[in-house]
């Protein structure tokens, strides 16, 4: 097996933690991920062995346990798979892949990263924050939820050093409205740094046109609807347009990202969308 | 013992062979599973040239299944046969290639490029996707155009030739008996079943495309029902597909009178037809 290559495994449940509000983190014995994964990539996973539900679910991986072969992820109830593993008891087994996908580039050298999460998008970033202090750098946060419930993790961003400015939609913790409204603020008076987004397409695309405005450098991580991981199924590709390419291309988020560069991304409502875009009878 | 079958003339090590539009072109694969233990891989539905596909989303999960409209996203057979086939030719498998087409001319097109290209053991023809506005479905609800897609494919190839049926017809034994009569040497039953999902917050449909094909266990009983009818009304062998997810949903097709069977959706949780759940 190659080095990095993605395993097929059924995995054990080793220990399950509920937060606050509808999130849990989960810690799975795989030893290949926890060995070869890297910030920014994921794991396609399911609760138990049966054909119950059909598809795998694509989690961002939170944290690495080499010493152990674990990895971490972070779960938010929100249908019938995610229920399925929140109901998870440790011991139980589940069917896992990984690790998959692209993951995060190093900022060019001088520029502060910014670390811009909304709810669970916020799970590759502690990954990312650890690899970053390794390497002296130290980024700075954004993280915006609906309530202060929706906010994980502070604690461990703490303890990394990481400094964190939260928003909240109603203002139930940190600044009052979406986390872009900081994050203009602070980038008016530090024009140096490099863009990094996790989160609903909403915030993504908000992060990409404040990166194109300002000339800011700018990586997203994309979470279509996903249903293999490996590039067979074809359901999870989003619009990418290279320079020089005439227009976008569909790529499969789940092999040639999820990580892309903002700038390539062709956002939904924007032009050179590719032809028959939109609802088409049947 | 041996679990090989013989197949329109064709010998497979065993009966599992894994669904077009589930498996890739088979190389996505070949690092995740060992190729040579399949009986054979159906390619992902190629046209000439290569295809954008659907407008996303394009897949939902619905209870036991999967909805989809992928539209036949493709690289195209010329671009198969250069970069794709030399690839598969190291594993011990055999090798079918799903060719669809806009018109008649198309599918025989694509089926005489396929002839002409070393290490394919048969070309599986597809008329009976629901996610594309011409061919497809178009020429497999028709037993006249049925008739004459497969006759054309037939006089363009050597190779077996394999209509894949779709289920959103009346009589499948009716359809299977014409690819009989057109000179087919087998066919697959069946394609997805056509379906629509609404989020009911937004009040639209949730794939983009509107109506998609539903499988996975959800359609088993109806794929074994129809499996069954085609094997009764032609003396050709039937290949079933439809939501199997073990050993023993993949006996009930060989019981229904099935020669051998696809995995469909399974693949995409298992990354590995031959793995059981």
């Amino acid at each position: 097996m190659r080095r990095g290559m993605p395993v097929n495994r059924v995995v054990r449940l080793l220990r399950r933690e509920p937060l606050s509000g509808d999130y849990f983190r989960l810690a799975f014995e795989h030893p290949e991920v926890a060995t070869q994964g890297r910030a920014g990539q994921f794991v396609m996973i399911k609760a138990g062995v049966s054909a119950e539900p059909p598809l795998r679910r694509p989690f961002s991986l939170l944290g690495l346990e080499p010493e152990r072969g674990a990895f971490t992820l972070l779960l938010k109830t929100v249908g019938p798979g995610t229920r399925a593993l929140a109901a998870m008891q440790e011991g139980e087994p589940a069917s896992c892949l990984g690790p998959l996908g692209s993951w995060f580039q190093p900022p060019p050298s001088g520029r502060e990263p910014l670390l811009i999460a909304g709810g669970y998008g916020i799970a590759p970033f502690l990954l990312f924050s650890r690899d970053l202090r390794a390497r002296d750098v130290v980024p700075r946060a954004f993280y915006g939820g609906r309530t202060g419930a929706d906010l994980q993790l502070l604690d461990a961003f703490g303890a990394l050093g990481v400094p964190l400015v939260a928003a909240t939609e109603d203002g139930s913790l940190g600044a009052r409205g979406y986390v872009t409204l900081p994050l203009e603020a602070y980038l008016d008076s530090h024009p140096s740094v490099a863009l990094y987004a996790c989160g609903p397409d909403a915030l993504l695309h908000a992060v990409a046109r404040i990166a194109a405005r300002r000339g800011l450098p700018a990586q997203v991580s994309l979470d279509p609807w996903m249903g293999c991981g490996i590039g067979t199924c074809l359901g999870c590709v989003v619009r990418i347009q290279h320079a020089g390419d005439p227009r976008p291309r569909y790529k499969c988020a789940c092999t040639e990202g999820p990580v892309f560069d903002a700038a390539t991304v062709a956002w939904p409502g924007e032009s050179g969308s590719l032809a028959g875009g939109g609802l088409a009878a049947p | 013992m041996t679990l090989a079958v013989e197949l329109a003339g064709i010998r497979l090590k065993n009966p599992l062979i894994a669904a077009s539009g589930t498996f890739g072109y088979g190389v996505e694969c070949q690092d995740l599973m060992d190729l040579s233990l399949l009986g054979g891989i159906v390619s992902k539905g190629l046209y000439l040239e290569p295809r954008d596909g659907c407008p996303t989303p394009r897949i939902v999960e619905t209870p036991s299944g999967l909805l989809n409209a992928i539209g036949l996203q493709g690289v195209g057979v010329r671009a198969f046969v250069r970069d794709v086939l030399p690839a598969l030719s190291r594993w011990d498998t055999r090798v079918f290639v799903n060719v669809c087409g806009d018109s008649v001319e198309e599918y025989a097109e694509v089926a005489r490029i396929v002839d002409a290209a070393p290490g394919v053991a048969g070309v599986e023809i597809n008329i009976s996707c629901p996610n594309v506005k011409k061919g497809g479905i178009a020429f497999g609800g028709d037993p006249h155009m049925t008739h004459e897609v497969v006759s054309a494919v037939r006089k363009a190839t050597r190779l077996p030739v394999i209509p894949k049926l779709s289920p959103n017809v009346a009589d499948i034994g009716a359809f299977a008996r014409v690819c009989e009569q057109a000179g087919a040497d087998a066919v697959s039953c069946i394609n997805t079943v056509l379906a629509l999902a609404i989020d009911v917050e937004t009040r639209r449909p949730r794939l983009a495309f509107g109506t998609g094909g539903l499988s996975g266990p959800a359609i088993r009983p109806i794929a074994v029902r129809m499996a069954w009818q085609a094997a009764r009304e032609v003396r050709i062998p039937v290949i079933g597909v439809g939501g199997i997810a073990s050993a023993a949903d993949a006996l009930e097709f060989l019981i229904a009178g099935c020669r051998a069977v696809q995995i469909g959706t399974a693949n995409f949780a298992t990354a590995s037809p031959t793995s059981t759940q």
